[in-house]
């Protein structure tokens, strides 16, 4: 079991050029150790991002990978039937690769399998260093934490707040796109592939909507992952709400993590509110 | 037609350039960077220049009676001197951004922003 980063590394001291298959997870392709192109199950992939645009359809994608040599990649050919510049082909490229590395970079692979020599359809007119590829995923990272420190919301459905508590908002292009894309079963990820928008922007969009307060927050869920509330650690309780269904949530929401959406009161025992009942009765007799 | 290396290297070319970046707004992540002596926090430069030029569109929105704004380029003059960013719109991702840093003694202005806003037009068809 090793990380997707130290085995990058070891690509890189070796000036090792081919493809690195992370099975289901993605494919990361270097050329003199140095990483060219990712893929990534979560991102978007480049194809995906210039058909969205509409600038080109899936054939004709199709038709120039599959023309694709090693002297004359697919990229080159793109160029020269105009459908984008060299600039926008660069700048797309790049931008699926960062997008893709970030949630490359932290996962495990029990055996990640190398492919010596084998190349990227599109051609590698840009690479980046592993150094600098980490750097950048970790300034990502510090940059999501920063805007609202909880992983809570990254792999649920996005909800918008049916109504602004506020007298204006000012939303980014690509909030805009999120709220209107938000169909309350799409995740982040979903709605990345769905825009034709890089995964770590609809991430970042979604976390900005949450702390301007615009996105509904499974209710009494205590945030995953670190501990740490939504806000810091002067962040608001999970709110109390009339009835004793909400209480309990509360109470069991940080213990189980089923989906479980409970707008209303339930009157049915739950097991946890046995177990609960069980330990007090124990602590109770325990000092009696 | 222009490839970013292409593209920074024309940028720095502007007469009294000084640094230049292209960075990619939404993550601020600086795509290329050129110039700056070496003295130049790349990444944290470019995550603070989109924060400023997003700054300045919210601020500029709820001045405007429509509530959008487009800003086409923006002119910063420090004592250290002319700060250029020119944002481009692309089609298949988030805004990017062309910044350069001139010295205000050998540059002009009004040159400098035709000169951007010709990059533009060939590192990017819209």
């Amino acid at each position: 079991m090793q990380t997707v980063r130290d085995a990058l590394i070891g690509l890189a001291d070796d000036h090792a050029t081919g493809a690195l298959r992370l099975g289901r997870i993605g494919t990361l392709y270097l050329v003199d150790g140095r990483v060219t192109h990712a893929e990534s199950a979560v991102s978007p992939a480049v194809e995906d991002l210039l058909t969205a645009c509409g600038r080109i359809s899936a054939h004709a994608v199709r038709q120039a990978r599959q023309a694709a040599t090693a002297q004359r990649p697919g990229g080159e050919r793109l160029i020269s039937q105009g459908v984008l510049t060299r600039g926008e082909l660069e700048l797309c490229a790049l931008g699926a690769l960062l997008d893709a590395a970030y949630f490359l970079l932290g996962a495990t692979v029990h055996r990640p399998g190398f492919q010596p020599g084998a190349r990227h359809w599109l051609g590698a007119r840009w690479h980046l260093d592993v150094t600098e590829l980490s750097r950048e995923c970790e300034r990502r990272r510090r940059q999501l934490d920063q805007v609202w420190p909880s992983t809570e919301l990254d792999a649920l459905p996005v909800v918008p707040v049916g109504r602004v508590p506020a007298q204006a908002v000012v939303l980014t292009p690509l909030q805009w796109e999120v709220v209107v894309g938000a169909d309350a079963a799409a995740t982040p990820a979903d709605l990345a592939h769905r825009l034709g928008r890089p995964a770590y922007s609809v991430l970042l969009a979604v976390r900005q909507l949450a702390a301007a307060g615009l996105l509904r927050l499974p209710k009494g869920r205590l945030p995953a992952g670190s501990g740490v509330p939504p806000g810091g650690t002067t962040g608001p309780l999970p709110r109390r709400v009339a009835g004793t269904g909400a209480i309990r949530e509360a109470v069991t929401g940080g213990l189980d993590g089923s989906k479980r959406s409970c707008r209303l009161p339930q009157a049915t025992a739950n097991p946890a509110d046995v177990d609960l009942l069980v330990r007090l009765k124990k602590a109770l007799e325990a000092l009696a | 037609m222009l490839g970013i290396e292409d593209c920074l290297a024309e940028v720095m070319a502007i007469p009294g350039a000084v640094d230049a970046m292209v960075i990619d707004q939404t993550s601020g992540t600086a795509v290329a960077a050129g110039g700056g002596e070496g003295n130049l926090d790349v990444g944290r430069s470019a995550a603070g220049l989109s924060e400023t030029l997003r700054a300045t569109a919210d601020g500029l929105a709820s001045t405007s009676a429509g509530g959008t704004v487009r800003i086409s380029d923006m002119i910063i003059t420090t004592d250290d001197g002319h700060h250029l960013l020119k944002p481009l719109e692309t089609v298949f991702d988030g805004p990017l951004v062309m910044y350069v840093r001139l010295d205000s003694k050998r540059s002009n202005i009004a040159l400098a922003r035709h000169r951007l806003q010709n990059l533009a037009g060939r590192l990017i068809t819209t």
